[in-house]
Formats: C-alpha cells, sequence, structure tokens
C-alpha cells in the first residue's frame, strides 16, 4: 500500500513539473540509445555467434605472418590435415567472384570453393539436392556447383527443375546440385559453392594457393592447444620447404577466432572496446545530469524528508520512496530506448544490406535480439542505481535536527555545492575527452576522404584476372593473350587507353656502388610491373619516356622511377641511364632508368605521405606474371563499362581466372571514402549529443547551484555587491571548474597525440593537434560560459529582499 | 537638525499573477543622524518592507526617499549596491552569515565590495570590528560552529565594518534566548551611545522601549511616531498619526 502511495506521489511530481520530466527523460533516451546501439552493433560484428547450430565451435583458423591474420597455403595444409589431433573438423576453402555468362554478357557472384565436408562443417543441410562431394574435388570430375537461395530465386527464377539445370561459371558448363536454405551464405557473404579441385595441394610450394582455414576443437582440446599444435605443425613444413625451394625465412604462428572476430583480424576487440567506453562515457554523463536534477529535487524536499524521517520513517523507507520519481524516469526512458534502438537496428540492416556491394555477411544480422534486450535492462538497472538511488541514499542520510532548524541551508548545503562542483568538473572533463577524440577522429576521416593519392581512377576499369599458366605454359604465350585481350578491349569505342599494373610491395634494391652488411640494410621501394601509359591513371611523365612494345624479354631491362626516389638516390642530376639492381622474384636484376613519373601513394598505407615510399615501374613485358590488374580508361557515362571487358574476354578466352568482379577502379577506395565518411558522420553526431548534453548538465547543475545560493545571492547584495561582482564571482567558480576538468581532457590528449603522432607517421602536422585542442577549448570554454552566465544573471535579476525571504 | 532619511509619501505595491498587493501607503518619515528608532507593528503589517526600502534593497513604488540629502527613490540597481556597501548596516534576525566564509570572510564581505582598498586594511578594520563585538577570537571560525548569540554578534560586526551612516536591524533578538538577546541589546545601545544612527524592526514591547523613538505601524501604514520617547518614561503617551 505504501509503495503504492510513493508511485503516486512520484507520478504527480513528476507530472507537476513537465519541462523538467521532459528534459530528463531527453536525456536519459539519448544516452541510453547511443549506448545501447554501439553495443550491439559492435556485438554483432564482433562476437555474435554464428547463426548455424554448433555456431559457437565452428573457428577460423589463420597464420600470422609479420603479424597479420592471413591464410594458410595449401601445401602446408595438405601436409598436416591428416596429424593435426586437437582439431575434430579441419578444411579449408578459397574465396573468389564466379563469373556467371549469358550469352556474351553476364555478371560475378561472390563463391567459395570448398571440398567435401564444409557444408558438415556448417551442420546445414541443403533444401535440394546434394553437398559437394570427394567425387567432385577429383582432377577431371564434371563441373558442379550449389547455389545460395537468393541465386535460384533471382537468377534461375526459382524454378523447380533447377537441379536439372546448368550454368556457364567461368566459361564452363556447370551441373546444378543443390540449392542452400535462405540466408546461408557460410563462410560470409557467398552465393555459390563450387569444387575446390584436388590439385591445388600437390602444387609446388611456390606456387602454392593461400587458402582460408576452418575447425572445430576436438572434445577435451583448448584452442591454445590446438594453436600450438597447428603452428609447430605449419612451421615444420615450412621450415623443411625454406631451403629446398628458396623461401624466405619465417616463423608462423596459428591463430584460432571466431568467424566474425577473424573477419576483423583479430582487431575487433579492441574496436568493441574503444567505442563502448565512448558511448558508455556518454550514458555516464547522461547519468550525471539525471542525477543531479533529481539531486536537486531531493534537495529541495529535504525538509520534507527530515519530517518524515522525524515521525519515524526508516533510511531503507525513505530511500525506496524518494527514488521513485528515478526509478520511474529511468524506467520509461529505458523502455523508449529499447524501442528506438530495436527500430534504429532494423533501420540499419536495410541500410547496410543496399550499401555494401557484395551484401553483409550473414551473421550481420540487427535487431532487438536477447542479449541486446538484456543488456538494455542492465544499462537501465546502471541508470536507476547511479541517478536515483544515490541522490536518494544521500538525502535519506541528512542530519535530521539541522534540516529542521535551518531549512536548506547550512551544511547540507555546503556539501551539496561540493558535490555539484564535482559533477560540473567531471562533466566538462568527459565532454572535452569526448569532443578531442571525436575531433581526431574526424579529423582523420576529413584526410582519408580527401587523400591525394597521387593518382586519378576517374572513369577508370578495373579487372584482376589470372592467366592459366598450364593453358599458357609460356611467357610469351601469356604476353599474346594478354596483347590479344588489350586489342580487344581498345576496339571499343568508348576505351580511351588500357594499362595493366602489379604492385609488389617492400622490395630491396641495391644502388650502385654503395655496400650493404646485409640484406636487411638494403633499401626497399614498392615495385609495379606495368604494361601500357601511367598517364592512362593520372602519373604524369616528368622525364624521360614511357614503356614501348621493345621494353621487352631479351632487351635491355629498363625501369620508370618516382619523383621521390630520383631526388632521394640522384639529387641535382637526372636519373635517367642511372642504373641500380632490384630484386625480382628473388632474383638479382640490374635495370636502367629511362623515365621519371609522379609520385604516388602505396594503396595499402593508411597514413603516408606521397614521397615516404618510392616507386619503382618495370615493364610488365620483361617482369611477366600471370596475374594481372587491368585498367581500362572509358569516356563518361559509359553504360555497362564492366561489359566491355567481360566481352573482350568471351572472345579472346573465356577461361582466365577473375579474382574479383569487374568493377570501376576506385570503388574500394569510394567505400573506404564513404565508410569513413560515416565514421565521420557518426563523430560528429555524437560529439553534438555529447556537447548537448554537457550544455543542459552544465546548465542545470549551475542553474541547481546558484538556486541553493539564491539566498547567498542576497545576503551579498545586502551587503553592498553589484550584479557584475556576483555574476564574476559564479563564473570565477565555473571557470576553476572548466580549467581542471579541461586540463586533466588536454593532458590526455596530449599523451594521444603523441602516440597518434607517432602511429601515423607524423603525416598530420603537429600544429593541426594544437588547433584542435584549441577549437575544443575555445567551444566548451563558451559553452561552460554560457551555461553559468545564464542562471547566474536570472538569479541576480531578483530583488535582495526576495532573495533573502528565498527558502 | 537635517534629517539623514526623509521619506515622503512611500508607498510599495507588489504584483504577483496580476495580483496586486498594497505592501505600504503614505509612509512619511524622517530619521536624525543619530537616532535609535525602534519599528514594531503586528506580523504582515509591513514592517520588513519598510525596512527593506529603507536599506535600498527594493524601491518604493510611489513617493520620493532621501538619504543624506540625496534622492534615492528611482537609483539603478548597482547605484544603490554602492550605497548599501557604504552607508547602510544590515543586522537580520536569521543572522544571514554565508556558511562556507569563516567568521572575519563574512566580515570582511561590505569592504570587498568597496574600492580603493587594501586586502591588509579591509582585515584590519573587520578585526577592528570584532574586538568591538568581542568576536575576534572567533575569527577563523565557520558560522556552524558558532552559538546563536556569537552569531548575531558577527553580524553586528558585518553590520559596522562600513562605518555606516545608518545601521538597520530585523528582529536582531527574533532567534535568540533572553540572554544573548540582551547581549545584542546592550551592544546596540552601546553603539547608539557612540553616535551611531539605528532602525530597528521589533515586535517585542522590551526592545523597542530601548529606542529613543518609536514607531508602529498597521496595515502598511504608520500609526503612532513616539517622537519624544523616553528612555527611562514607562508612561510616555506616543503621537497618533492615523486615526483608527
Amino acid at each position: 500500500m505504501s509503495t503504492l502511495l510513493d508511485i503516486k506521489y512520484a507520478l504527480r511530481l513528476l507530472f507537476k513539473s513537465p519541462k523538467f520530466t521532459a528534459m530528463t527523460l531527453l536525456v536519459l533516451i539519448g544516452g541510453l540509445s547511443i549506448s545501447l546501439f554501439t553495443f550491439s552493433f559492435l556485438y554483432s560484428v564482433v562476437y555474435k555467434p554464428l547463426p548455424l547450430k554448433e555456431g559457437d565451435t565452428a573457428k577460423s583458423i589463420g597464420v600470422m605472418t609479420h603479424g597479420n591474420y592471413g591464410a594458410i597455403m595449401a601445401y602446408e595444409f595438405q601436409h598436416i590435415k591428416d596429424h593435426i589431433t586437437s582439431l575434430a573438423e579441419f578444411g579449408v576453402y578459397d574465396s573468389r567472384d564466379i563469373r556467371v555468362s549469358v550469352n556474351e554478357s553476364g555478371k560475378s557472384l561472390y563463391g567459395n570453393l570448398v571440398h567435401a565436408g564444409f557444408f558438415e562443417f556448417s551442420r546445414t543441410a541443403p533444401i535440394l539436392g546434394r553437398t559437394i562431394q570427394a567425387e567432385d574435388t577429383k582432377p577431371g570430375a564434371p563441373p558442379v556447383a550449389l547455389i545460395s537461395y537468393n541465386t535460384w530465386q533471382n537468377d534461375l527464377n526459382g524454378r523447380e527443375d533447377v537441379l536439372t539445370r546448368t550454368m556457364i561459371l567461368n566459361g564452363e558448363i556447370t551441373q546444378i546440385i543443390g540449392v542452400m536454405p535462405q540466408g546461408y551464405h557460410f563462410p560470409n557473404i557467398a552465393q555459390i559453392w563450387l569444387p575446390l579441385p584436388d590439385d591445388v595441394f600437390t602444387a609446388k610450394p611456390q606456387e602454392s594457393t593461400y587458402l582460408s582455414a576452418y575447425g572445430r576443437l576436438a572434445p577435451g582440446k583448448t584452442i591454445e592447444q590446438a594453436e600450438s599444435e597447428l603452428s609447430q605443425a605449419v612451421n615444420q613444413v615450412y621450415q623443411q620447404n625454406v631451403k629446398l625451394y628458396d623461401l624466405p625465412e619465417l616463423q608462423k604462428t596459428v591463430k584460432i577466432l571466431s568467424f566474425p572476430m577473424a573477419q576483423t583480424g583479430g582487431q575487433g576487440g579492441i574496436i568493441f572496446a574503444f567505442l563502448n567506453a565512448v558511448s558508455w562515457g556518454i550514458l555516464l554523463l547522461a547519468c550525471i545530469n539525471v542525477g543531479n536534477l533529481l539531486l536537486a529535487r531531493t534537495i529541495e524536499r529535504q525538509k520534507e524528508t527530515a519530517i518524515r524521517a522525524a515521525l519515524g520513517a526508516t533510511t531503507a523507507r525513505l530511500v525506496s520512496q524518494l527514488m521513485w520519481e528515478g526509478i520511474i524516469i529511468a524506467t520509461l526512458g529505458g523502455v523508449l530506448s529499447l524501442l528506438l534502438v530495436g527500430a534504429a537496428l532494423e533501420y540499419t540492416n536495410i541500410l547496410l544490406q543496399s550499401w555494401l556491394p557484395g551484401g553483409i555477411s550473414f551473421w550481420w544480422q540487427w535487431g532487438m535480439d536477447f542479449v541486446t534486450f538484456m543488456m538494455g535492462l542492465g544499462f537501465i538497472v546502471v541508470t536507476i542505481v547511479l541517478s536515483a538511488l544515490l541522490p536518494a541514499w544521500r538525502s535519506a542520510n541528512q542530519d535530521i535536527n539541522a534540516t529542521l532548524r535551518d531549512g536548506t541551508r547550512g551544511a547540507q548545503g555546503k556539501k551539496a555545492g561540493k558535490v555539484s562542483r564535482f559533477l560540473v568538473t567531471a562533466q566538462v572533463f568527459l565532454v572535452a575527452l569526448l569532443m578531442l577524440i571525436g575531433s581526431i577522429s574526424a579529423f582523420v576521416s576529413y584526410n582519408m576522404i580527401n587523400l591525394d593519392m597521387g593518382d586519378n581512377y576517374d572513369d577508370v576499369m578495373s579487372a584482376r584476372f589470372l592467366i592459366p599458366e598450364n593453358k599458357y605454359p609460356e611467357k610469351a604465350q601469356q604476353i599474346a593473350l594478354f596483347d590479344a585481350l588489350t586489342s580487344q578491349i581498345k576496339q571499343h569505342p568508348n576505351v580511351e587507353d588500357v594499362v595493366s599494373t602489379n604492385w609488389h610491395w617492400q622490395t630491396p634494391i641495391t644502388m650502385e656502388g654503395q655496400d650493404y652488411t646485409s640484406e636487411n640494410d638494403k633499401p626497399t621501394v614498392d615495385v609495379i610491373t606495368l604494361i601500357g601509359n601511367t598517364e592512362t591513371i593520372g602519373i604524369n611523365l616528368v622525364s624521360g619516356r614511357q614503356f614501348s612494345h621493345m621494353d621487352k624479354e631479351g632487351n635491355r631491362k629498363t625501369a620508370i622511377i618516382s619523383q621521390s626516389m630520383a631526388k632521394r638516390y640522384w639529387p641535382g642530376e637526372s636519373p635517367l641511364e642511372k642504373s641500380f639492381t632490384v630484386t625480382f622474384n628473388d632474383k638479382p636484376e640490374k635495370v636502367f632508368i629511362v623515365g621519371v613519373v609522379t609520385d604516388r601513394l602505396n594503396p595499402s598505407t593508411l597514413f603516408g605521405k606521397l614521397d615516404t615510399e618510392d616507386e619503382v615501374y618495370l615493364s610488365g613485358r620483361q617482369f611477366i606474371s600471370a596475374f594481372h590488374v587491368m585498367k581500362y580508361k572509358i569516356l563518361p557515362q559509359t553504360a555497362n563499362p564492366e561489359e566491355i571487358f567481360y566481352r573482350a574476354m568471351f572472345n579472346t578466352d573465356r577461361n582466365l581466372e577473375l579474382l574479383y568482379a569487374v568493377q570501376p577502379a576506385n570503388e574500394n577506395r569510394n567505400l573506404m571514402r564513404d565508410s569513413m565518411r560515416l565514421m565521420s558522420n557518426i563523430t560528429f553526431a555524437t560529439g553534438f549529443f555529447a556537447l548537448l548534453l554537457a550544455m543542459v548538465g552544465i546548465y542545470g547543475l549551475t542553474a541547481n547551484t546558484v538556486a541553493q545560493r539564491t539566498h547567498e545571492v542576497g545576503i551579498r547584495r545586502a551587503v553592498g555587491a553589484t550584479d557584475r561582482s556576483i555574476i564574476a564571482l559564479f563564473i570565477k567558480q565555473g571557470v576553476k571548474q572548466l580549467v581542471i576538468g579541461l586540463g586533466l581532457a588536454l593532458v590526455i590528449f596530449a599523451l594521444m597525440s603523441v602516440g597518434f603522432h607517432s602511429f601515423t607517421d607524423a603525416i598530420f602536422p603537429v600544429h593541426s593537434y594544437f588547433t584542435l585542442a584549441l577549437l575544443v577549448v575555445v567551444g566548451l570554454t563558451s559553452i561552460v560560459l554560457f551555461a553559468v552566465y545564464v542562471p547566474t544573471k536570472r538569479a541576480v535579476m531578483m530583488e535582495p529582499s526576495m532573495a533573502l525571504r528565498y527558502e | 537638525m537635517t534629517a539623514l532619511i526623509s521619506l515622503k509619501e512611500i508607498g510599495k505595491t507588489f504584483l504577483t499573477d496580476e495580483i496586486e498587493t498594497r505592501a505600504l501607503s503614505g509612509i512619511n518619515i524622517e530619521i536624525n543622524k543619530g537616532e535609535y528608532v525602534s519599528l514594531s507593528g503586528q506580523s504582515g503589517c509591513g514592517k520588513s518592507t519598510l525596512l527593506s526600502l529603507l536599506g535600498l534593497l527594493d524601491s518604493p513604488s510611489t513617493g520620493v526617499y532621501t538619504l543624506a540629502n540625496n534622492d534615492v527613490s528611482a537609483l539603478s540597481r548597482d547605484d544603490r549596491a554602492r550605497i548599501r556597501s557604504k552607508e547602510i548596516g544590515f543586522v537580520f534576525q536569521s543572522f544571514n552569515l554565508i556558511s562556507d566564509l569563516t567568521v572575519i570572510e563574512n566580515v570582511m564581505l561590505p569592504l570587498t565590495y568597496q574600492a580603493g582598498l587594501s586586502k591588509t586594511q579591509i582585515e584590519q578594520k573587520a578585526l577592528e570590528v570584532l574586538e568591538k563585538v568581542e568576536m575576534s577570537h572567533r575569527k577563523s571560525h565557520f558560522p556552524s560552529q558558532l552559538s546563536g548569540g556569537q552569531q548575531q554578534r558577527v553580524a553586528v560586526a558585518r553590520a559596522l565594518v562600513n562605518d555606516p551612516a545608518i545601521i538597520l536591524a530585523d528582529e536582531p533578538t527574533g532567534n535568540l534566548d533572553s540572554k544573548n538577546a540582551e547581549a545584542v541589546l546592550e551592544l546596540f545601545d552601546k553603539l547608539h551611545n557612540e553616535g551611531a544612527t539605528i532602525c530597528m524592526v521589533t515586535h517585542d514591547p522590551a526592545s523597542a522601549r530601548r529606542a529613543t523613538r518609536c514607531l508602529e505601524m498597521l496595515d502598511g501604514q504608520l500609526i503612532k511616531d513616539n517622537a519624544n520617547h523616553d528612555r527611562t518614561s514607562k508612561s510616555a503617551k506616543p503621537v497618533e498619526l492615523v486615526a483608527g
């Protein structure tokens, strides 16, 4: 009965102050929604178990080389697979774009080459037909494929007789043997599955294919045991081949991760922790603000509380009575946040599905799931404790005598003032830190969006393919095929030029007349094998000439170098006709410089400067490779530009192995830039909300402090203080809290900046950090001063005779 | 003798939620330098409002208020504040000391709002008045560490620190026991004897009789002014100002 009365009383108080109720609700909904959305979004990306039967035990197995999580080599897998005891299941797959031909045209589908056991590992059976079996992967086996539910519905119109149909996949007539259930895209975004031929395991180590591995632990085995056993086995196989096949010395370790974590390269945990810490900071801010607003209410009711205590109410009873207001607000805010976050997650699903070209990982399913709901409840409980229990506890434990004798003045007012000052300082610190971190993030995003790569991929299409070496074993045959393909593409009236590039990063070179004590002392450059003209992709000739058909095998080996390299090694003189030795495919080759071109940024470098790394272009007719990244420049607004390559391929050799779909060359960059833009927008939105929270919070705290000190203002005015001196007094106190909070945040920001500056290879000048800090200091100072000035000005407008009577 | 304070046809009206409340009307008083005036009447008769007007804590709605030959009825807020810091000393019923400031800091407060005084001068002056009220030994204490009587003596010291033209006291003994009340009244007697001008609101007849002139109010009007009151005579008849 008494609880019902308390609730009724709390509701009456909330309805009595609709502005207060609306403001606290808004602040709570904002804080809770940001925290919950961030948690749920990242949890689905990083930690959510695969939505498969026994999905939590399905693991991705990666080989770490140079600190990067990567694939296992086919020959390594072949040698170790039968000896590993810590895994109950162990297999590999290869991710490829699969070319689907329809007459002379067609499209690419995200596919996986898999072997027997793959579908059994994912504990999923096809809804039609059968899975890939051992006989399908044997050399000479008829080509077969399983397709996804979407492919069945969209490309084959959901035909019932799908199992009697064939498709032309990678130029081969392929029998469809099964359809997988709706939503199944294991291991990631697959739309089609083909057999992984057994002969990939018998290739020589230096020609061996890299494959992605998966596995499931054997009963009683731990991840550490499996990692140790696999690392030992992989290294043993690798070391046996190091001398035999002249492979580089490496120490390999094996890492077992969940599939979602593997997709983030094992870095998901850091991102998860960092972004959640930021969002929890915002929730903490919201709780501080709401807590303080509620504290102000309980202080206003201190006399009432004292009377209740004097009449015999216990502390627990008082706390419970005082808490109801907070509980109602936190619960209502929590419920509304859950609804809001649920809708936002559903919308995110739709947005990302349409935004990412190949669709999203099949476990990226956002919505109000059990974990999000439970986390939401957890946040609500934390909010109740921080914003309702603590103020109520403080108020209920007051000195009854003092309060009944002196009203709200005296010792309680002093304590409340201290708490308020601490809260303002904490708030300034948190907001300043959020703004400083946010400004770095926004600054980096802005720079990444506007990054000068040193090239121009506008109206350039890109196709990555492999020339089948079994069909074209001779280098001359490969070049002839390449020329035929180029010629076909150039016949199209909308094609301006064609160029082929292939990057080989961190290749050592030897300069003439230099002694190097070891291989590690040799400078490294980015080597790009090139057939065609660099100007096709916006890399302009500075001096000398471009490669021609004469820069072919048998003739003197030539090179074009970047401006940065010319300045570094031949300052003040022409590098043309100078020579140096480049180690290409582990073989030293002396090359003569015939041209100098503008600098270009290594596309794998997130942070760098155009002139940080030097580039050496080698003639692709002298340094021949089966792998090509062909780029063809087209006229703007050319319709279906990818079709130009597909038709040329159809007319040249339809068995070329396309590694990715033909796409605009800046597709990935645009995707990166869009991601950065999204990140920047989210950062700004979050920072703006934090700022809004801070403004509301600091205003509320100051208004509360000023209100508590209205009587003091009256006394000061009575003894002669002017309006200005009173305002100056409060501003001085505000500035003190600002200096402490901002100072602490700036110290942390300075430490972070030093680390970030070093991590980004000093690409951003030091003054940019100072500028960011200055902007935040000016912005936050203005807001704090405004938030202090407005309620103080309002308080001093009260006549001293009224202020002296103010309780 | 020139009047220190002169009120002519002073009225005060409060407007709350469009309801007009007339707190004072037709008040005419002159207070000379060195006078000790008591102001009494029933609760809600307007004593404190009148004291607020005298102390420039509020402005009259009508009439003319002259303080030391200067018309102060329509001054700006800051001009009133400057006059308060130099010419007026307040003593309140509830002491009104600032709880976060020490005794000496509280006493120093009026002087900190005056320009041209060094910290040493302010401290020295504050100590002098604290000695006068016999509170210098508690100068570093906070108000909460003092008894009611001690707090009121500190409040009197604060009222004296700026050598005011007039000390205004609003029920200075209202929150004190008889012993402490007597001590405060004795302090006022002493100050009066030293030449201070005092105006004290009280509804204790005994306290009122300590003044040399006794004013009485009813319903916002001055009804009695015993200007010739003899502090020693208990039978003096007051002058009736307003009929019935």
